[in-house]
């Protein structure tokens, strides 16, 4: 995807909304991979579900080609009801978790086999194959068999084989997983800035919070088959609804709030003055924490902490400290100057403004 | 054992199972091109039985039974065996699934006691309904229930292999059930069935004692003709028979190797 590719035309077409209503899929009495899940997708949305293992992520979107049937809820797509409407009579295409390339046929052969399917031209087939092979960056892979390709080579070629269609919806089921850090990044900027080209609305599964906050317009964060919060990357992270999506988005200083009144609150590292929603939780991400060493002029409501253990994180250094018993992260931009080291005490400074309440787990 | 003589050993040991797996054969083949009547001297090169062997209406009318009882039981086995091989995999996680199991038993039956009993069934079933005697059809059908298992367990074997999300992918790119059977599964099942069809055909020519049990007077077929002419010794016709036939099985493994030799290739 390194070279220049010519723009894919753009098409007079609608991207499809997508309407979510109550839906639950229950494999068994126990199982239940999707508890009444209800959201809309504008057309021409960059949508992320996101969410650990297990949580209901491909099952989603599985309802969504019509591969399965949800046990109650409806699915609308483009203002469509899609009860009854078999896979084939969906314009809705998908890059599978595990690629799906068909094994007896090589790569223009699996990207073509859409376009066989719907019965268009040959002359239109070839055109539309060229296109998206030289924008996916795989012109050179067309004759290749599909045991000649690296893994991120598959995923491109699964890629091109769902886009090719110019599907109102195309659902991608973490496409990126098995790629290495350096491709996934470039994959990741290639894939949004190709989703705003096309103006198709994409879903998009991934259980990794930061890939789902470069990519998406808005996420939702699914816990447990049930949608635990939806909202805009900013949104998720700096207001996470509950405790679980606080932790699932990578935050880890919570802090049990044990009393609160009408000027403040009372948490195991002390007490915080000032007028906070009620909750179980408050929550300091990375940016409230100000390091000080202790050479430092003081702020004023600083509390002091001990370092147990500096990462060094290239651009920044992570520092897990120990206040008052209670272990917290803060990070510090390396900067040329030497930092506190492990054992160091150091004065923490709390941005109360940029510190959060949330929820319990399941409460919010 | 030290490791250089277990390796003389095993060597040996190889050659040793080559001479007794081949040297049969090679006598079989020599002795067929022998100009006198015997299989114990060589006098010299002859293509005498050969030219015996085409000139016996009887053994041309058995060469006969033999590939039309191979090719139609075969054509026939491939398409029940390939929908029992599918069949078992779409319902694989189904209530029946434990279905499948039936169809090992046939494998394992020993040839006489599925013999005996299918030439006793039809011989109940002619006296019952006056159909089914005993001729080309009832070994084509006795054919076909051996063959069966075979194709539906290599069917069933490549179809467990395939990713499952393949057909999903099928659906999901817009094919009609048709478009799914003719443009991905008949595809990706070639060489399974390419297989299935030449193992079938060889286990039917190769076949004698299903055959003996459920042939017709009018329905011998070479291996039962072989075996009624060896009891007056053997001649080199037989051995000249036998040479087809080596020929013929050996085709068929040459044209199956070199299938998946091609199929391997074009895949790459
Ligand atoms: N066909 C099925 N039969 C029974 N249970 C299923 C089936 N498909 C999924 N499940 C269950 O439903 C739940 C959700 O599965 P799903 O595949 O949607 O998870 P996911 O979020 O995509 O996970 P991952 O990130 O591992 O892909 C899981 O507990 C899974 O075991
Ligand atoms: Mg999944």
């Amino acid at each position: 995807m390194s070279e220049p590719a010519p723009p894919m035309q753009q098409r007079a077409r609608s991207a499809s909304s997508i309407g979510i209503d109550q839906v639950s899929r229950r494999f068994a009495a126990d199982a239940v991979a999707l508890d009444d899940v209800s959201l809309d997708i504008q057309p021409g949305e960059f949508f992320t579900l996101l969410g650990p293992s297990g949580c209901g992520k491909t099952t989603l979107l599985r309802l969504l080609a019509g591969l399965d049937q949800p046990d109650s809820g409806l699915i609308h797509i483009g203002g469509r009801s899609m009860q009854g409407v078999p896979p084939h009579r969906r314009s809705v295409n998908t890059v599978f978790q595990s690629y799906a390339l068909f094994p007896h046929r090589n790569v223009r052969e699996n990207i073509r086999f859409g376009l066989e399917m719907q019965r268009l031209s040959a002359a239109e087939i070839s055109r539309r194959i060229e296109r998206t092979a030289a924008l996916i960056g795989i012109d050179k892979l067309l004759e290749r068999g599909i045991d000649q390709l690296s893994g991120g080579q598959r995923q491109r070629v699964a890629l091109a084989r769902a886009l090719v269609n110019e599907p109102d919806v195309l659902l991608l089921d973490e496409p990126l997983s098995a790629l290495d850090a350096g491709l996934r990044g470039r994959l990741q900027i290639e894939l949004r800035r190709l989703q705003r080209q096309l103006g198709m609305t994409f879903v998009f599964v991934t259980h990794d919070q930061e890939e789902a906050m470069v990519m998406s317009d808005r996420i939702a964060v699914l816990n447990h088959g049930r949608l635990a919060q939806i909202g805009t990357p900013q949104a998720i992270y700096e207001k996470p609804a509950d405790e679980f999506v606080a932790r699932f988005m990578g935050h880890e200083n919570l802090l049990p709030i044990k009393k609160s009144d009408a000027t403040g609150i009372e948490t195991p590292i002390g007490r915080f003055s000032g007028d906070f929603a009620e909750g179980a939780y408050l929550l300091l991400p990375p940016q409230s924490l100000i390091l000080h060493r202790l050479d430092q002029p003081a702020a004023p409501d600083c509390i002091e902490a001990v370092v147990d253990e500096c990462l060094y994180r290239g651009g920044m250094t992570e520092y897990r400290l120990s206040c008052s018993d209670w272990p917290l992260v803060a990070t510090l931009a390396n900067q040329g100057r030497p930092g506190p080291a492990a054992g160091d005490r150091v004065r923490l400074e709390v941005v109360t403004r940029a510190a959060a309440v949330l929820q319990a787990e399941g409460d919010g | 054992m030290s490791r250089g003589r277990l390796t003389a050993f095993l060597r040996g040991f190889w050659y040793a199972l080559m001479l007794f797996l081949y040297a049969p054969l090679l006598v079989v083949v020599v002795f067929s091109f022998n100009s006198i009547n015997s299989s114990a001297r060589f006098a010299g090169f002859s293509l005498d039985w050969y030219k015996r062997l085409f000139a016996n209406d009887v053994i041309m009318q058995a060469l006969w039974n033999t590939a039309v009882l191979a090719t139609v039981s075969t054509l026939i086995a491939v398409v029940i065996g390939g929908m029992l091989g599918y069949g078992f995999y779409r319902y694989r996680l189904g209530r029946l699934s434990w279905l499948v199991w039936l169809i090992y038993l046939p494998v394992i039956m020993p040839d006489i006691v599925f013999g005996i009993a299918e030439m006793t069934f039809f011989v109940l079933i002619n006296q019952w309904l006056g159909i089914l005697a005993p001729g080309l059809g009832t070994m084509i059908i006795a054919h076909v229930t051996f063959q069966v298992p075979f194709v539906a367990l290599l069917v069933n074997a490549r179809l467990l292999a395939l990713d499952p999300s393949l057909f999903e992918a099928a659906q999901d790119l817009y094919a009609s059930p048709w478009q799914r059977l003719s443009a991905f599964l008949l595809p990706t099942l070639r060489p399974a069935i390419a297989a299935s069809f030449l193992l079938a055909l060889t286990l039917s020519i190769d076949d004698f004692v299903i055959s003996f049990f459920t042939a017709g007077p009018e329905s011998t077929t070479l291996p039962i003709y072989i075996w009624s002419a060896i009891r007056k010794g053997v001649t080199p016709e037989i051995n000249a028979i036998a040479t087809l036939m080596i020929a013929t099985v050996f085709l068929i493994a040459m044209l199956s190797m070199l299938g998946g030799r091609r199929r391997r290739t074009s895949d790459t």
